[in-house]
């Protein structure tokens, strides 16, 4: 249906001569108030905005021009400018490639196992039954917990005494070192799928509840299998939810860092060196400040990708113009 | 680029300017009467502390008539950003207090006073410290930054009974003999080892390797602070003998492979270990409370490197790295002679003794150290392991260096657990380690 409607949108398009630019009046308008809108009110927001993201950004990516470091860091403004040599070094001597393969394996495992699980949690909480609401509430736990203390408790858990490895030995598994080597890497994945598939649980739940019952029964009259339901009725329903959950999943997943850094330490393992927990330890433990600026700015690049992919795929900025 | 330049510092200065005046100007400056102090928070004793500040401020507003704000930081990665910011903005608390190995790194910012003799005399001398306490203030006599505040050297912690039931009569003084003593106090069968080892503990295990480093002669950095030595033969044999220890001589249980130093504690305080080196002073409290109570004493490290009866002539004892807290006043401050008035009173023999009283610091303060030893005899080899400790090389390109060497025993870990390590593996990572530090050197040397 958004396929054939689009097409339409398409055609209309292409009969009808480009529109006129609006009026000067009209340009004026957007800036006050238009539509009797008081745009004006944006004002706010859009001062934060620039001295919140915007600036920093800005100096970030001054910063990873510079040769700013624990030496220079009183004469910010004097430390020497080195044009690309942090970006050449990150590439180089800071494992940031490692990193970045690590932070994608990482997160598009999480989100891989992430997303059914929420959508399971959130089909069988769609429909009624006793106690739902304490289930519901249940569910959220690990998302609200505050990431430092899921990590701690999580690192009680998988330390070599700790409860993970007391479960096991009653299934007769040797007892592991879940926090070192390439099983931190496994632990990391589990750990932060614990925590965050509420998130996906929660959007997909708020697109269930839009789905009207005529439509379910509709597909019951029909004589559809629950699988075609899936596909058919609820699938389409929930795609705007489900994509916006993947987009904003993925990039909290790849951005990450008080999940690593609570739970494994630093130095990290390097099966675990997440791009985040490099661009610190680059950053606040060995103090070069102008490669860890830049190896967040690549990170940030990075970010931007998938970010613009998914919003064109899913067509959620075009939604939101309409 | 110059207008890149340009517009960045005028975007940065009006950023910080903005951001400071919404922080409503929170951390003061010294000049109206009152010094601000950054130190670190003492979650393990919220109730001392909290008595302790008001007991050191009301003597402070005695002694000066000026206020004292104590602000805290929770831990290593909040007291450098605070560090950092104020730096860059030129405004903050008037004194810091800053970790001994992270002294270096502070002087390189450049955002500290020197003292001059002059200020020595202030703050009572440098005769009121313990000698060895100052040898992480400063590259030299003439540039010390850091005034010593608190120390904490690391010792062996021994159980008394279970030496005594193996006849050892006295600790191990070198690491063949802590060895052969861990192996007679071993009994794997039932759960009771030799020693404990921490090697996921993110501070310790450098400062293994770092000893028997230098006992063997060797050192991370050169005298002249301008090369690396971490791919030397010193340093790998101390670091395939760190790791003997577990794999060879399986002196401690297997799963210290993933333990931290409190894990280590609790091992040593349940009794299923003898010995437990990189033991501190702060220690006590906890042990106190544990099946060990009254059956275990301190004494230094092992100062001979494993494979030797008696250090070469070039070796150093380094019973210890200088560790503690060294306290510094900020470039920026507006009333020098209020922060060394403050220091004054906090290096003072009753403040020193306090500040033990309260967190288990022990004085650099000579004669509170002195007494102290005098009245807690379990405490009295500490002013003999500070003797035999060793400064960490002055340097602002230490933090490589350290966190190269721990970074050697992380990326060791999975082998260490499965009961082995690779000879070449362990240089190869140390020839990494070694790279990054020469970088580091090198910057520092500009």
């Amino acid at each position: 249906m958004t396929g054939g409607l689009t097409a339409d949108v398409a055609g209309a398009r292409a009969d009808t001569p480009p529109p006129a630019p609006p009026s000067t009046e009209a340009r004026r308008s957007r800036g006050g108030v238009a539509g009797g809108r008081p745009l004006w009110l944006m004002w706010p927001n859009i001062v934060l905005l620039v001295v919140v993201i915007l600036i920093p950004f800005l100096i970030a990516i001054y910063i990873s021009f510079i040769d700013l470091d624990q030496y220079t860091l009183r004469r910010f403004f004097k430390a020497p400018f080195i044009g690309l040599a942090n970006y050449v070094e990150a590439f180089g001597a800071a494992n940031l490639l490692h990193s970045i393969w690590v932070s994608l394996a990482f997160s598009a495992l999480t989100t891989a196992v992430g997303i059914p699980l929420g959508v399971l949690g959130a089909m069988a909480l769609n429909t009624r039954f006793r106690g739902r609401s304490l289930v519901r509430s249940a569910f959220l736990i690990p998302y609200v917990l505050p990431s430092f203390v899921t990590a701690t408790l999580w690192r009680f858990i998988l330390q070599p005494s700790g409860a993970a490895n007391e479960i096991l030995g009653v299934v007769g598994i040797d007892k592991a070192q879940w926090l070192i080597g390439d099983r931190s890497f496994w632990s990391l994945v589990i750990v932060d799928v614990w925590a965050s598939w509420p998130f996906i649980y929660m959007m997909v739940l708020a697109g269930l509840q839009n789905i009207s019952s005529e439509m379910y029964e509709a597909a019951d009259m029909d004589g559809v299998g629950w699988w075609q339901k899936f596909r058919y009725v609820v699938l389409p329903q929930i795609r705007g939810q489900l994509l916006l959950g993947l987009l904003l999943s993925t990039l909290a997943h790849f951005n990450n860092f008080t999940l690593p850094y609570v739970l494994l330490g630093t130095p990290a393992p390097d099966a675990a060196l997440t791009l985040p927990v490099n661009v610190y330890q680059t950053s606040f433990q060995v103090f070069r400040f102008g490669l860890g600026g830049a190896m967040a700015v690549i990170s940030l690049i990075l970010m931007i990708i998938p970010a613009v992919f998914y919003l064109r795929a899913s067509k959620l900025t075009a939604q939101a113009e309409e | 680029m110059q207008w890149l330049r340009k517009a960045s510092a005028i975007i940065a200065a009006t950023s910080a300017a903005t951001l400071l005046a919404a922080c409503g100007g929170g951390s003061s400056s010294a000049g109206g009467g009152t010094l601000t102090v950054f130190l670190g928070a003492q979650p393990n004793f919220p109730t001392q502390f909290a008595a302790w500040s008001k007991d050191l401020t009301d003597k402070f507003k005695a002694k000066t008539g000026a206020d004292l704000v104590i602000e805290t930081y929770a831990n290593a990665g909040d007291e450098t950003t605070k560090i950092q910011s104020s730096i860059v903005s030129g405004t903050g608390p008037d004194i810091y207090n800053l970790g001994t190995t992270f002294t270096p790194v502070a002087y390189g910012t450049g955002g500290f006073q020197q003292l001059s003799d002059d200020d020595w005399k202030k703050i009572g001398g440098r005769e009121r410290f313990i000698p060895e306490s100052l040898g992480i203030s400063g590259p030299d006599q003439t540039k010390q930054i850091g005034i010593p505040a608190a120390m904490r050297p690391f010792s062996l912690a021994y159980n008394t009974d279970m030496f005594k039931a193996a006849g050892i009569a006295a600790p191990p003084k070198t690491w063949d003999e802590f060895t052969a003593d861990a192996k007679k106090l071993s009994n794997p069968g039932a759960g009771v080892y030799g020693t404990t080892m921490d090697y996921s503990d993110p501070y310790d295990p450098w400062k293994f390797i770092w000893a028997m480093t230098e006992q063997q002669g060797g050192s991370f950095v050169s005298a002249d602070l301008k090369t690396a030595q971490l791919n030397s033969p010193e340093v790998q044999n101390a670091t395939t003998a760190y790791f003997d220890m577990l794999v060879k001589d399986k002196l401690a249980d297997p799963a210290s492979v993933g333990w931290k130093g409190g894990d280590a504690i609790v091992a040593f305080g349940a009794g299923k270990a003898a010995m437990l080196p990189m033991a501190t002073a702060q220690s006590v409290p906890t042990l106190d409370k544990s099946a060990v109570k009254g059956k275990y004493a301190f004494a230094p490290l092992p100062t001979v490197a494993p494979g030797q009866s008696q250090r070469p002539a070039n070796g150093k004892p380094a019973a210890s790295i200088v560790s503690g807290d060294n306290i510094a006043i900020a470039s920026y401050t507006k009333d020098k002679d209020l922060a060394l008035a403050f220091i004054d009173l906090f290096t003072s023999t009753d403040e020193q003794l306090a500040n033990y009283k309260a967190f288990g610091n022990l004085p650099v303060n000579q004669d509170a150290m002195k007494q102290l030893s005098a009245q807690n005899t379990l405490l009295a080899p500490f002013l003999q392991i500070e003797s035999q400790s060793t400064p960490t090389a002055f340097t602002g390109g230490w933090a490589d260096v350290q966190n190269g060497v721990q970074n050697v025993v992380v990326q060791s870990q999975p082998g260490l657990a499965e009961g082995t390590y690779d000879v070449t593996t362990v240089k190869g990572l140390l020839d990494k380690a070694n790279a990054a530090a020469q970088s580091a050197l090198t910057r520092a040397q500009k």
